[in-house]
């Protein structure tokens, strides 16, 4: 499942790091390392991905991201910086990019949010079935009923949520960051294990009375959901 | 040229060039009036001898000729020509050359007895008989009364000169007192004393603006000095610990064989480095806050909703630490124009301070209240609370009120939500729940200076 990712970051320790990171992967990484070299390479649009650097040398991030949409390349891309205010994240995001991720950063972290990325790009590409299935869990997104073993599942608002989201990222792990960003919609980094709590309620309810475990926990990661 | 010169020789030319407009105009309506005056009686004159002339004849006419010579008063001046111009009676001493004509005449003439020539105005008639009827005065007194009038003119123009100059002097040392202080207190702060003001007379005259104004900008930049003091100071401080806390685990993982203890050792790297991170980001959201910036993201939205929000995702926190998290929700939508995202960071490190410290109260409150300016949103739990005295350390970034260190966080949740409530133009309030504490913040449901704000 090897994809094609450009990968413009102006310092050659990291995007080494990354490049090196990403091709054990399975991925196959094209790097530039200045904004308007990062800019001619992605208007061709052959790229799965593009992870974008915001501080760059000549064009910065930014700018390359708005030409890129201007120019109607539509190529995800996933901003880093080190520019890590709630309101630096905002515009980022507003500026177009599908993820923002603030340096430093694992690459457990950077790796999760590349495959989500990826995955979204898939279902763009081939609109699936609405229901979604993983083993004997079965969620319906338009009625927004879960069933696991034909039984129905009693979820609260958010806990279904956090489900679907689980379940479109089958079989890749999730971080706490990015349920945050993505269940609840904050951008700021709440120092405590909030997100857990709400995880281990939502496991107790899939997994109780049943053998299987559903959503497991990846140590220094987050969270997958796997039959 | 000094300022204050300047400015007395600018009053002083605006007084000299009002007072000549004003004099000019005096002058100009004092001495029409004279002549015009004057162009009445002479053409009265004239009209009084021609009716007699027309009533009674050629006799009454002299007569009457012989009694204004005789009678009137020596600056008159009356005559009766023949056809040709020459004099046949009056008392002309000589006779203008010039073509006769009827009308108004002004023109140098001479009385008999008197020696030079002077400017007078006369008015011609041509009689039926051919003859000319002179009849005029003098004028040399109505020029007495415009040398006069012009001598005083030009005597008061110099006095209000000299006046306005002098009131450009007294006003260009007042004005230069004034701009002097506020200079000495720009060269003062100048040379590093951030802690002078510029004195107000309480005159509220355009002085004190200004230097109400500048004295506002001082308190500003005073206290954005004193913040990044401080906050470099505390940096510096307080990030030692996490700092040799990381350093030593990362040296204990290097010295042992352990492969399992090795690995325990370098997680705990890697957590120390993420709380370091976390401080950081931290600090740079406070100083970003307190500086004024991301007003650009303000927004309209329902802070009913945020609380409803944050409270279910708190919840289950609350409830693993052993409370019970309620929210009375507003009936109606609270809207507020604000930073989302930042508030609902101040408003979750209300709530996690209260989980964190408060929650063996056993409960927690969230709420909202409204009024037509003023949203508050507290957080109120029944824990053991702050001490009135040990509230101002509580704000303080860094400030830790258990000194064990043991707990989460660097002390930083509740001045990131001060911070935040100065972003809105609020402000943090810490109240006794007795028992427990009250975090609330209060806010304008509008900063009054939100740039680009539109409902």
């Amino acid at each position: 499942m090897g994809r094609k990712i450009l990968l413009v970051e102006d310092d050659r320790e990291t995007a080494t790091y990354l490049a090196k990171g990403l091709t054990q992967e399975g991925h196959s990484v094209e790097m530039a390392t200045n904004g308007q070299d990062g800019l001619f390479r992605a208007t061709d649009g052959s790229f799965d991905l593009i992870i974008l650097d915001r501080m760059l040398p000549g064009l910065d991030g930014l700018s390359v991201l708005k030409a890129l949409r201007a120019a109607r390349v539509e190529t995800p891309v996933l901003i880093l910086s080190a520019l890590a205010s709630v309101g630096d994240r905002i515009e980022g995001l507003e500026h177009g990019s599908d993820d923002y991720l603030v340096k430093p950063f694992s690459f457990a972290e950077l790796l999760a949010r590349v495959n989500a990325l990826l995955r979204r790009r898939e279902a763009r590409i081939d609109p699936a079935d609405h229901r979604l299935t993983v083993g004997d869990l079965e969620i319906d997104p338009l009625s927004r009923s879960v069933k696991r073993g034909g039984k129905k599942l009693e979820l609260k608002p958010r806990e279904y949520l956090l489900l679907e989201y689980f379940a479109r990222n089958e079989g890749r792990v999730v971080t706490r960051t990015m349920l945050l960003e993505q269940v609840w919609d904050y951008h700021f980094d709440p120092g405590t294990n909030v997100i857990d709590v709400h995880v281990s309620r939502l496991r107790r309810k899939l997994e109780d009375g049943f053998d299987k475990p559903l959503l497991h926990t990846v140590r220094g990661a987050g969270y997958m959901l796997a039959a | 040229m000094p300022t204050t010169l300047r400015i007395a020789l600018l009053a002083g030319l605006l007084a000299l060039l009002s007072n000549l407009a004003v004099i000019g105009f005096i002058y100009w309506r004092t001495y029409d009036e004279a002549v015009s005056e004057m162009r009445q009686q002479v053409a009265e004159q004239g009209k009084v001898l021609a009716d007699v002339y027309r009533s009674g004849g050629k006799a009454a006419l002299y007569d009457a000729i012989q009694d204004t010579i005789t009678y009137a008063d020596p600056q008159t001046a009356v005559a009766l020509l023949d056809a040709g111009g020459r004099q046949q009676m009056g008392n002309l001493a000589g006779l203008p050359r010039q073509p006769l004509q009827e009308g108004y005449h002004s023109a140098l003439i001479r009385l008999r007895g008197q020696t030079t020539p002077r400017v007078g105005a006369v008015v011609l008639h041509r009689l039926p008989t051919g003859q000319w009827l002179v009849s005029g005065r003098i004028v040399g007194e109505a020029l007495a009364l415009r040398d006069t009038l012009e001598r005083s003119l030009l005597i008061a123009l110099v006095v209000a000169t000299l006046l306005g100059l002098a009131c450009g002097v007294v006003l260009a040392h007042y004005v230069g007192r004034r701009v002097g202080e506020i200079a000495a207190v720009a060269d003062r702060i100048s040379a590093r004393d951030l802690s002078q003001r510029v004195p107000v007379s309480g005159a509220g005259d355009a002085f004190d603006r200004l230097g109400v104004q500048i004295n506002a900008m001082l308190d500003r930049i005073t206290r954005l000095m004193e913040e990044l003091r401080m906050l470099t100071d505390s940096v510096a401080h307080d990030l030692r610990t996490p700092v040799s806390r990381l350093r030593s685990a990362a040296h204990e993982a290097a010295e042992t064989d352990d492969p399992q203890e090795q690995e325990d050792l370098l997680g705990s790297v890697i957590r120390q480095a993420d709380t370091l991170m976390r401080i950081l980001t931290s600090v740079l959201e406070i100083s970003r806050s307190e500086a004024l910036t991301g007003r650009k993201q303000f927004a309209w939205f329902d802070v009913g909703e945020l609380g409803a929000e944050l409270t279910e995702m708190y919840e289950p926190l609350a409830e693993e630490a052993g409370a019970k998290i309620d929210y009375k929700r507003p009936a109606r939508p609270v809207p507020l124009f604000g930073h989302r995202q930042l508030l609902a960071q101040a408003i979750s490190n209300l709530i996690e301070n209260s989980v964190r410290y408060g929650a063996t109260g056993g409960e927690i409150h969230v709420g909202v209240q409204n009024d037509a300016r003023h949203t508050r949103i507290e957080v109120a739990d029944r824990g053991p609370g702050i001490p009135t005295e040990l509230r101002s350390e509580a704000r303080r970034r860094f400030g830790r009120l258990d000194s064990s260190r043991s707990a989460e966080g660097a002390g930083l949740g509740l001045a990131l939500a001060e911070a935040i409530a100065h972003l809105h133009e609020g402000q943090l309030v810490l109240e006794d729940n007795n028992p427990g504490l009250l975090t609330a913040l209060e806010l304008p449901i509008r900063p009054s200076q939100s740039d680009g704000a539109r409902a």
